[in-house]
């Protein structure tokens, strides 16, 4: 992106996202420290989302429910309500969606928006900042964080820097000044090892880090080291909207809780299925290949795939998949996390010999799709999942419509596009803050 | 009881047998039984599907019966030296005591009346068909079955007896293959559906000989065994009506490639290693811009390949794109020198019939390709 047309770039992110819908919900419980995390002080499981009253005693977010229980004795702990947080965020993103079609939500509560088209319409970055934290506030009632700058990687530090109903905005040419004085570990890609390793060269600071010469970082950290540091100095072309179409569509969890029991992974793998089987129907494509993602408390990760012999969008087939390939590698293990994903996305199509599908299944899918789309997630749901509390995944761009998504939606419609790796893996830990780009 | 057999034969028994063994947690079907009889030692082993009986040439003192762990009886007697006689006895608490040379073992058992009942051969056999006959006709016929159980009726081939013909039919829903052998004495009409696991075992039962094997149907029509020298094996069968296979088959076609199936097999093979990176798609270019061949391609994200064998081609040159397995699967199970391939487009089913041999077809439906 050349200097010579600077982009309008916005990073907008929802305050206590979790903790401030329960506030807005519930009035008696504004002013007051609220803990929203998996349990009560006493309980295992750590911090979705703690207010700003309950920040003030130093409770953040990911740290253990019972290390916020001692900091925070008074603090009011509450269950993670994902149906409804998800609710809330598709009228954030829908309120975002009308200053420019360039929004790329990035986790549950926040967003990118490329706005340098809509300048003309609206004003300029500040102008647009200041309107959708208006709009959101009278639609949801919830204030925002707003980043402004010429790339996406200025403006998501640049929203973070006043929290909590911030608006920062970094004119054009002065990137590299706004970075120079913030600690390392802000800049994106710059975790704790990391930051480590370049304390070694006197990095503290982003802009300690933009005066080394470039063949050093290159020599020390490789191509990485490059991209480095040209984040430094505030250099970053990423498109707002430039996730390439889905490949693959799929649903992670993290217990809260390591677990062993058999019916819990069973129940959760169901769940997930059911829930990645409702998304491909929903995008109207069929995927052919199912892999599961096992981590244990040791965080041993592993994953298992398998080339089904006919692309499907139903549950049962994903779901006696994911199934087959975990038992063998959960047996006996205490699991942390568990994934389903479906990829190979209406890549092919096997014609069958004689119509195996039985007509009236679909249709009871079908209408139970519709229950869900009118009356939410929950609305209807399997026997057997009655009950258990599978957080919803975050979905990446629930609002915009498949052509959007780059994904045809007629028969033997695919996701096209170039080859990449990312994809729409969604994990449901819903710790706020807790899904950094790198 | 109390009989001494040979280790080989008592092994051979075994290892024939334990296939049948269940690997469900119910005890007693993990066990083989183990009983005296006709002046020998009869294994049986079930797993409820199927069940496989063998009979141990031994001498008998004392007639007697009871079941103790398959899997480790079998290792037990694999590992006592060959060429000697092993004595078995029952004691007391249904234990079997295992003497051979210098070793003497132990195993509890379960007592034989709780072993589920084993169908042995007692009615008169339907017909006969040579081993060798049927073995082949298995192995070209019984991996096209479903190995899921979407549709039960699909896990299992259709065999229709009628006159002195069998013709036995296997389908997942993508491919279907059917063969017709002669079978030795004439049968009045009758289909049955027999669980392809059924005949996976059978075929290793199966000798290459011209020796017959007899088919007999039990009177309620509920289950199938079949009986050569030393073993019987008989399994339930399927109930529900078989899809009408005979509908799919094409009648005719515009393209046919006379292909020699070593050298399109050797062909697939490379391409199965990319087509494994994306959905498994091998693409066959027929007669090509007039080119007497036959281009075997895949094409993924980690790279592509492209090979050509020599085939005689007449009709359109066209494309046709298939699941590779699939493509292995008949090319490697089917015993012919050369296939004639037959094709109607892209999107109409493939059939490889072996040249010389119309007892044989075998159909693959195609890949719709986005590219």
């Amino acid at each position: 992106m050349t200097q010579a047309h600077p982009r309008t770039i916005l990073h907008v992110d929802l305050d206590a996202f979790f903790a401030a819908v329960e506030q807005r919900d519930r009035p008696e419980l504004r002013g007051k420290p609220v803990i929203v995390g998996g349990g009560g002080p006493h309980d295992r499981g750590v911090v979705s989302t703690a207010s700003y009253e309950a920040r003030a005693f130093g409770v953040h977010s990911a740290m253990p429910l019972r290390t916020a229980g001692a900091l925070c004795p008074r603090g009011i702990f509450l269950p993670v309500d994902g149906a409804k947080y998800q609710a809330v965020s598709r009228q954030v993103m829908a309120v975002l969606r009308r200053f420019t079609p360039l929004v790329e939500p990035i986790s549950i509560d926040e967003a990118f928006l490329d706005v340098t088209g809509s300048r003309i319409l609206f004003g300029d970055g500040e102008q647009i900042g200041r309107q959708i934290k208006d709009e959101i506030r009278s639609a949801v009632d919830l204030t925002i964080s707003v980043g402004v700058a010429t790339t996406k990687l200025v403006a998501k530090i640049a929203s973070d820097l006043r929290k909590p109903d911030g608006l920062v905005v970094v004119e054009p040419g002065t990137e590299a000044a706004f970075l120079a004085p913030l600690e390392i570990g802000r800049l994106w890609g710059v975790g704790a090892k990391l930051a480590e390793a370049l304390r070694d060269y006197g990095v503290r600071t982003i802009g300690d880090l933009a005066g080394l010469p470039e063949d050093l970082l290159v020599r020390r950290f490789g191509k990485h080291g490059a991209a480095l540091g040209e984040r430094a100095r505030g250099l970053d072309a990423d498109p707002v909207g430039g996730r390439d179409p889905a490949k693959s569509i799929g649903h992670e969890h993290t217990f809260d809780v390591d677990t062993s029991d058999p019916d819990v992974i069973e129940r959760t793998l169901l769940g997930m299925s059911e829930g990645v089987a409702g998304r491909l129907r929903d995008s109207g494509v069929k995927a052919s290949t199912i892999t599961v993602k096992i981590r244990d408390t040791t965080f041993r990760t592993i994953t298992r795939q398998r080339t089904l012999p006919d692309p499907t969008d139903l549950t049962e087939p994903i779901f006696r998949t994911a199934l087959d390939l975990a038992r063998p590698e959960v047996r006996g293990v205490r699991i942390r996390l568990l994934g389903v994903t479906a990829s190979g996305l209406g890549e092919r199509e096997q014609l069958a010999l004689f119509g195996l599908e039985d007509p009236r299944r679909r249709r009871a899918v079908e209408a139970a799709d519709e229950v869900r789309h009118r009356f939410g997630e929950r609305a209807i749901t399997r026997a057997r999942l009655v009950g258990s509390r599978l957080p919803a995944p975050f979905e990446h761009d629930p609002m915009s419509p498949l052509e959007a998504r780059g994904i045809e939606t007629d028969d033997g419609g695919r996701a096209d596009g170039e080859p990449d790796d990312r994809d729409t893996q969604d994990d449901t830990t819903f710790a706020e803050d807790g899904l950094d780009v790198t | 009881m109390k009989l001494s057999v040979m280790q080989e034969n008592l092994a051979r028994g075994l290892s024939v047998v334990s296939r049948a063994v269940s690997n469900r947690s119910l005890p007693v079907l993990t066990n083989v039984l183990l009983k005296t009889e006709d002046a020998g030692l009869k294994l049986t082993a079930t797993n409820l599907e199927i069940g496989i009986t063998y009979w141990v040439p031994g001498k008998i003192e004392s007639d007697g019966a009871t079941s103790v762990p398959a899997r480790l009886l079998t290792d037990l007697v694999n590992s006592l030296p060959g060429g000697e006689p092993i004595i078995l006895e029952l004691g007391d608490g249904e234990t079997l005591h295992i003497r051979a040379g210098q070793f003497e073992s132990n195993i509890k058992g379960i007592p034989a009346e709780d072993f589920p009942t084993v169908q042995t051969a007692g009615e008169r056999p339907i017909t006969r068909v040579e081993q060798k006959i049927l073995r082949q006709a298995l192995d070209e016929t019984a991996f096209a079955a479903a190995s899921d159980e979407a549709r039960p009726i699909l896990t299992g081939v259709l065999a229709r007896f009628e006159g002195d013909q069998l013709t036995l039919a296997a389908a997942d829903n993508y491919r279907i293959a059917v063969k017709r052998i002669t079978v030795l004495d004439p049968v009045e009409e009758t289909s049955v559906v027999v669980p392809a696991r059924a005949l996976h075992e059978l075929a290793r039962i199966l000798a290459d000989t011209d020796e017959p094997v007899s088919i007999v149907l039990a009177h309620s029509r509920n289950q199938l065994l079949f009986h050569v020298e030393g073993v019987d094996l008989v399994t339930r069968l399927i109930d529900g009506q078989y899809p009408n296979y005979q509908s799919v088959l094409p009648a005719s076609h515009a393209t046919r490639a006379i292909l020699d199936r070593e050298e399109l097999l050797r062909a697939v093979r490379p391409a199965a290693l990319i087509a494994h990176e994306s959905a498994n798609i091998v693409k066959l270019g027929v007669g090509l811009d007039g080119d007497p061949g036959i281009t075997v391609s895949a094409n993924a994200e980690v790279g592509d390949h492209v090979g050509r064998v020599e085939a005689a081609v007449e009709g359109d040159g066209t494309t046709i794109a298939f699941n590779a397995r699939f493509l292995a699967d008949v090319l490697t199970n089917v015993d012919a020198a050369q296939f004639a391939l037959e094709l109607n487009g892209p999107l109409s089913p493939g059939v490889f019939k072996p040249v010389g041999d119309d007892r044989y077809v075998h159909v693959v439906m195609p890949l719709r390709t986005t590219s």
